[in-house]
Order: C-alpha cells, then structure tokens, then sequence
C-alpha cells in the first residue's frame, strides 16, 4: 500500500478498489465475532477454505471473515453474496453441499435456513429476519459486509469518505456545528451533547488536547462496542480523525478493557493499515494536520469506564474517579483538556459528515437522534445486538425484534442501564426508549444492555445481583459507597433467605439516598437505582419475601423446596441415579419421594426427569 | 473551675491563648477548633513530629476509613494555621498558675537543625554516614537480579512511547508468567522509577493482575446479568466441585462480570477457550476431556 497524499488519492484507490471487484463473484462471509467464535466458527471457516480448495474454486470465490452481524444466537452465521442467502448455526458437514449448491449454483438448500419461531416459515435472505428487518442498522449494518483485518474493505463502502470530505473544506468549528445540529448524545451512559462537548474543548486553552475513545465496556449484559471494534475498527478510528480535526488534538487514546483481545488485535491491525496509507500520523493527506492513537489495555476495573478514573489509569494510577467540579473538557488527561466519547458515539461521526445533520436528526425522538444498539440478552428467543432508532418501545423490540419469551413464559421486565440502571416492568412496555423517558422511569439507557426477565426471576434476586456487583467494582475511595453498598447488600441477602423484616424496606430506601448523595461518581450516585427501581415496581415480590417468606419466582433457595408429583412419577429412578447428595429415595416404578432436608435445590432431577413430576414449591415445608 | 470567684479573676487577667499537650488526632483537632475560635494556640509534642498513633494506622474503626485521608489534610492546616504554634521535640516539665493563666517551663530538645530555615528536603537523610533512615527505601537502588531480564528489557522499550507504560508491562508480564513475579516488579520498580509501593497498588486494584502462579487451565465463569439469569451459579459451584477433587496448582477460578458473549449465556472460559451455554452436565465434559486430569 502506498502512502496516500491527498484525498483526490484516496477517492481514486477507492475507485481502483471498487471497480477491481466483480460485484457478481460469489462471496461466502462467515462471522468471526467472538459470539460465533465460542459457537465454533473457525472450524467451519478451516473447513470452507479446505473445501473450496478441494473443489478447485479458489479463483472463483472469496472468503471473508467478518465482524459480529449480531445475531449471535444462531451463530456461526454464513451470508452468500451477492444473493445474500443466510444460513444460521452451520456444521461442518454442511458446508461442501453449501459451495456446490449454493455458491455454485445458486441453489437454495431448504433445511439449513432460518426457520422463523412464530410462523414456523423458512427465510431465504437475511434482511428478511424478522429479528433484521424492524432494525435500522445505520452502524451495525456493514459489519456483515466487511473484513476488519482489510482497510481496503472498509473503504470500497466509502469508508473515510467523510475524512476526504472535511480536511479540504471544512473547518473545525464547521464539524463541531455539524454535530451540535444533528443532536448526537453520547452513547456511554449519561447522554451528554457530543457537540457541545467538543465546543467546550475546543475553547478550552491548554498546551495540548487529546482524543480518548472509551472502550471500556463494562456494563454486564452489553457488548455492543466490543462488537463495533472487533467488526469495524476503521469506522471508530475515522471518528476519532474527525473529532481531533475538529477540536485541534494531535494524540488520541483508546482505552479497551483487556478482557477483549480480539477487539485490541483488530483495531491495531486497523491502526498499522491506517498509518501505512497515510490516514493517521503527520500531515493526514497533506492538509497539515496531525494525528495518531495509542492503545491503552484496562486491567479489569469496572470503576474505570468512568472518565475521570479512565484518565487516572490511562496516567498508571489506580483508577479511582475525582470531584467532577471541573470537566474533562477543560482539565482532563494530564490537565489538559481532553474529550472522552464512547465507542459508539465515534462510530456515528462519519456517518453525520456524510449524510449530513439534518439526514441524522430525522432518526428517533425530539431529544435523542440517531440510532441506539442494545445487547437483547437474557430470557428472550433471539438473542443478540439490535440497532434500532430511538424511540422504539419496550414491545416492539421484546416481541417483535426479540421474538418474545422463550417457553411461553410471561414476561416480567426488562433492565437497562447495567447496574446503574433499573427494571423497567410490563405496565411500562408502551414506552418509547430514548435517554429521558428511562429516566423518568427511573432507570438509564446506560451503554445499552437491554436484559429480558421472565417470570422465573426473582426481582430481589437481581437486586441482591446488582448490589453485591456494585460492592465488588467499587474502587473503595468514598466511604458512602464503600460501606453503604456493604450494608444494603446485607439487608437484600437477608430478604433473600426470610430473614428480612419490618424495617427491612425503609432501612434500604434510607440508605438509598444517602449513598446518591454522597458519593462522588457515577458508579456509587446509581449503585442503588436497582433496589429503588425494584421497589417501586415490584414491592409485592419484596413483600412476600418479608412476609410471608415465599419466593414467587422461586428462584431464593432457602425459601423454596423439591417436591415429587406422586400422580406423574412413574418410578423410573432416573433422578435418584443422578442426584448428587442422595436425597431422593423410592420403590421401583412407585413415585419417589425427596428428603427436603438432605436435598441442595441443584436442580439436575428436573433437568434428568422427562415426566415434569418433580415441582419447585415455595413457602413453608409441610 | 472550682469555684465562681476563681473564674471571675482569671478572667479578669485572662490572656487568651492555650497550649495543646500532645500532637496526635485529638490534639490536632482541638488546635484547630480553638485556633479557628480566636485563641492563639501552642501545640506541644514530645516527638519529632505530629502525628501520633493514628498516622500509623492503615484504616480507623468503625468504618474503616483511610487515616491518612483524613488526617493529613490537618496536618496541613495546624502546620498553616496563623493561630497556631508547633512546639515539637519537646517536654513539660513544669505548670503553675491558674485558669486562665498557667505559667509552663518547656523543654526543647537539641535538633542540630535550624528549624527556621530547613524546608524537609530529606537530603541529609540521604547522606547521612551512619545510614540512620528512618523509612525503607522504596525504590531500589541498584536493577536486582530478575527472571528472562532481556524479555523484560525489550518490553520496557516497546512501550516507552506511552506516557505511562506501567500498567501495559504490568498487563505482558502477567499474561505471559500467569502472574506477577517479585522479582520483574522490583526490577520495573528501579527501571520505571517508581515505587514498589506504587506498582503493588496498582497490581492489587486490577482484576487481571495476580500476585500468585495460577493453575495449569484458569477458568473463568461469566457471573454478569445474562448469564447470572440464565443460572450461571450453578456452573460456579460445579466447577468448585470438579475443582477441590482435582490436583493441586492444575485449576484456578475467578468468576468475572463479563465477558461480553451475553447471548451464549451462560459462558465459561478455560484459558482462551470459550465455552457457550453451559450447563452443569458441560461442566464434566470439559472438565474431563483436559489434558492431565484423571
């Protein structure tokens, strides 16, 4: 690759690029994002190279691994272009039929494709998924269709078009403007104007400004940046070229949690390719500016994804937050001021310089443009990375993204916002998603973990789940969270095993506040927005814990027991074979019984019984 | 205060100002409430230095706070305070007088120092011949021996562009030893100059350090929502099993908040392999099939 000095350069390696490809070649992409990595996809990508070359074919198709396309339940995904036949959950022995049929001969093969759950339909393209189709897949949507190992890739689809659009014309302030109309918040957690965060730096006087892209997600439930990064670099890296154009920085950052290595490897690849053509480093297509980033690895701190102690550790501290009474904007790393922009939000740079703010602020609410993806996770059919416009409602994205709950289960609630955030319940799934009506729920669109609850979970249990994660990432630097987060964590354990009592509410709620007050970041100010979002929606289920000493979901394990159905045990002795502390005993082919006081509640008799004869109770034994 | 009349005269001839016997957090405390409330205040301390026992506390009951947080700020203010007088290295030896007007006769020990004009640089410590050091020295003075000092020495220079490059070293060494060894901080502590004070700090604070050799396979569990809904403490307390019935230094555990894999919940990793969808019957399976396990 030669070193590109202009952007007229650029513009003509694309066409070079663009015109070398035969838009008819078969291509057989094959998702290598580490959702379809643990399903095994690099044996079926071992296995399609192998196969081609058995078959003699390699100049008549090409390979392409690509980033995560997010539907990560039915990986390893295969896409066939240009027809865009899509195959889910592909085995190895499937995949010579694919090439000779489908590549070759354009045969769809019917049992391999996706079988829709609700109508029972098979579906020939991808884009006509159900769990696709309701999307706006504005970010998202090119990771199917690119190598995040291939500059050349990201390119062809006019990638760093808008870099070629700015550096020539614009200036700073007119990109700052740019973003400032289009309404872009930012997409970490707090929903702050990029725009007018960027002005402020930019009007901040310093000796040096920096870039820092925060990558570190730590949010349980949300891996939608890890996605971006792992399946397009690029996009992030020419967001970061066009925020530091526009507030004048020279040195950027990306801080990436070091639990990610795949998504550090393809973004340094991304860099090195970057800086080879000339798009990062001194003089960007000779327009005099320079820029470069750096990679800086986490080292598993949760607390760091806080812009302040990201900066602590980016500077080799522990990562514990300061007093926010000045912004990162003015005095950040190093006191210099610095703009800290989520992953997410640097993907949708480029796209505003493209198509423009006013293209950009037509998607979603009145105060929240754009798109939003959300990690669908937990309790619901499909799983996986959504991209849909801001103000979608809880519903549309549950059932018809979603495809509802697993085993006709009654869905319960939904939450947001990571342990920060709060549980959304049914009577709530009208509401349209966008940053200030989860607030006023009382919960936050945080990075965007969306994690479905059916009726089998205990609003408690998560509860006790969020505080004791709260307490475990906190950096231990305020008293209020170090210490309050100790003590409510105790009052929710006791709930848990019937020990709560009268007081045990009002002490919580207390608490609650007190800790919101006084504590100095964001972790410890939301660490008990779970408990006060679950009181107020589900106080009955706290209610009958305290109360009555019952676990409605039957999920706390010291209120409920292991109970045999005489009438369904046909005696087969199956469970007591398997059950490892021995607590089931019976004649055979007469119903067995359960010693309630030997049995642990592991749950593997119902796993191993095939007649449903073994209940789960709750209350008090008899 | 016996008595009314006793009062009544001392505060006739009452001279206003107040002398603190003892420097520690009490002393402090009251130096700097009376100094705040007008009196001229003397705070007498028998030791070199103010301080006392609390400065030597790591945490304070009942809430185990830091001590030096919240004490070093009035150490500052009493060592500021326009009203207040440090008379340290010093003794009473005698009191007269009465309320409101004591006479006390002070000892004060020979320094050799010229306390008006010495500013606490510490170089005479230093260079003091017969080596009386009053702390340990944190950084070493010369590079220690250390394991693969080539591997190390190239790492320091991959990352000497970072501003910071502790915390990247820290990440290489511990990927590549399963934990970080003694020796390799001591000799990052003399080559970054930083003090090994600082670098146990920082390997205690993030997860992914470990100050001990890990298993053979080290296992990770996923504890975050989507998995923990989908019943990953189940797979925690297996594994745990499988574990104790196992060789000693061949397993390790750490349950992790995520691992970002939410839709294949619930997820477990042995070294670099990702399993998806675990379920207790997994668990053995995988288990078994590691090389080295009976």
């Amino acid at each position: 690759m030669k070193k590109l000095s202009n952007p007229k350069e650029l513009e003509k390696l694309r066409k070079t690029i663009q015109n070398r490809r035969d838009p008819n070649k078969p291509v057989v992409t094959i998702c290598g994002g580490t959702g379809c990595q643990a399903s095994g996809c690099e044996h079926i990508i071992e296995t399609f190279k192998k196969e081609i070359i058995k078959q003699s074919l390699q100049e008549k198709i090409d390979v392409r691994i690509t980033g995560c396309h997010g539907f990560c339940e039915k990986g390893p995904l295969v896409v066939i272009y240009p027809s865009k036949i899509f195959y889910p959950m592909v085995k190895s022995k499937d995949v010579s039929r694919i090439i000779s049929e489908t590549v070759v001969n354009n045969k769809v093969i019917e049992e391999l494709l996706y079988v829709d759950p609700s109508s029972g339909e098979r579906i020939t393209y991808e884009d006509d998924i159900p769990f696709y189709k309701k999307q706006t897949r504005t970010i998202f949507g090119s990771n199917g269709k690119i190598d995040p190992k291939n500059i050349e890739d990201y390119i062809a689809i006019s990638g760093y078009s808008a870099l070629e659009k700015v550096l020539p014309s614009m200036k700073p302030q007119d990109v700052i403007d740019e973003v400032k109309k289009s309404g872009l918040r930012g997409r970490g957690g707090g929903g702050f104007r990029t725009g007018q965060k960027w002005e402020s730096c930019s009007k901040a006087k310093g000796k040096q400004k920096y870039i820092i892209c925060n990558a570190d997600e730590g949010d349980p439930g949300a891996y939608m940046d890890r996605s971006i990064l792992e399946g397009n670099s690029h996009s992030v890296i020419e967001g970061m070229i066009l925020g530091a154009f526009a507030i004048d920085s020279n040195h950027g950052y990306i801080y990436v949690r070091a639990e990610y290595p795949l998504a550090v490897k393809h973004f340094s690849i991304a860099l090195n390719q970057a800086r080879k053509l000339g798009l990062l480093g001194k003089n960007i297509l000779n327009s005099g500016f320079d820029f470069d980033i750096k990679i800086y690895q986490g080292g598993g701190a949760f607390v760091c994804g806080e812009s302040s102690a990201l900066i602590q550790s980016i500077e080799g501290n522990v990562g514990e937050p300061r007093a926010k009474h000045i912004h990162a904007t003015e005095r950040g790393l190093w006191d210099c001021p610095t703009v800290i922009n989520n992953v997410e939000t640097w993907a949708n740079i480029p796209l505003i310089i493209n198509k423009g703010a006013k293209w950009y602020a037509s998607i979603g609410t009145e105060k929240s443009k754009g798109t939003k993806i959300f990690s669908l996770v937990g309790k619901i059919n499909n799983t996986g990375l959504v991209e849909v416009p801001m103000g979608m409602t809880i519903k549309e994205i549950v059932f018809d993204i979603g495809g509802g709950i697993p085993n006709d289960k009654e869905f319960k609630a939904i939450q947001t916002g990571g342990p920060s955030g709060g549980c959304i319940p049914r009577s709530l799934m009208d509401m349209p998603i966008d940053f200030d009506e989860l607030k006023r729920a009382g919960s936050m669109m945080g990075s965007g973990g969306m994690i479905v609850m059916d009726e089998d979970t205990c609003m408690v249990d998560v509860a006790r789940y969020f505080m004791e994660f709260n307490l475990d990432e906190s950096c231990g630097k305020c008293s209020s969270c170090r210490e309050g987060n100790a003590r409510m964590l105790e009052i929710l354990e006791d709930i848990c095993v019937g020990k709560g009592n009268e007081n045990s509410i009002p002490l919580l709620e207390e608490l609650s506040e007190y800790i919101k007050e006084t504590s100095l970041c964001g972790l410890g100010k939301t660490a008990p927005n779970p408990v006060l979002t679950t009181l107020k929606y589900f106080k009955d289920e706290y209610l009958s814990h305290i109360q009555k000493k019952e676990c409605p979901a039957k999920v706390c394990k010291p209120l409920i027991f292991y109970e045999i159905n005489s009438e369904d045990c046909t005696g087969c002795g199956m469970c007591a074979k398997k059950c490892p502390v021995n607590a089931i005993t019976g004649e055979k082919k007469k119903p067995h019984t359960i010693d309630k006081d030997i049995c642990t509640k592991c749950g593997t008799c119902i796993a191993t019984c095939k007649f449903n004869a073994i209940q789960v109770k709750t209350g008090e034994k008899k | 205060m016996k008595d009314d009349k006793t009062i009544s005269m001392a505060a006739a001839e009452k001279h206003g100002s107040v002398l603190v016997i003892g420097g520690g957090i009490s002393g402090i405390q009251s130096a700097l409430d009376l100094a705040n409330s007008g009196f001229k205040v003397y705070v007498l301390e028998e030791k070199p230095a103010i301080g006392g026992v609390m400065s030597q506390l790591d945490k304070t009951f009942p809430t185990n706070d830091c001590s030096m947080c919240i004490m070093s700020p009035k150490l500052v203010d009493v060592g500021r305070h326009p009203n207040i007088e440090l008379i340290t290295f010093s003794e009473l030896k005698d009191i007269t007088g009465k309320v409101g007007n004591f006479k006390v006769k002070i000892l004060k020990k020979p320094r050799y120092v010229d306390g008006e004009k010495c500013t606490g640089c510490g170089v005479c410590i230093e260079n003091c011949p017969v080596l009386f050091q009053p702390q340990i020295p944190e950084k070493p003075k010369e590079p220690s021996q250390v394991r693969d000092q080539v591997y190390i020495d190239e790492l320091i220079s991959k990352y000497s562009y970072y501003e910071a490059p502790l915390i990247q070293i820290m990440l290489e060494v511990n990927k590549k030893y399963r934990y970080l060894p003694r020796d390799v901080l001591e000799y990052l502590s003399f080559k970054l100059d930083t003090a090994l004070s600082t670098i146990y700090r920082v390997a205690t604070f993030y997860k992914t350090f470990s100050l001990e050799p890990l298993g053979k396979y080290h296992i990770k569990i996923c504890l975050g929502t989507a998995c923990h809904v989908r019943g990953a403490r189940n797979i925690v307390d297996k594994v745990k099993d499988a574990i104790d019935a196992a060789e000693e230094g061949l397993f390790s555990l750490e349950t992790v908040n995520c691992l970002g894999a939410c839709a294949l919940g619930p997820i477990m990793m042995v070294n670099e392999e990702v399993h998806g969808h675990m379920t207790v019957d997994k668990v053995d399976e995988i288990i078994t099939s590691l090389e080295g396990i009976k």
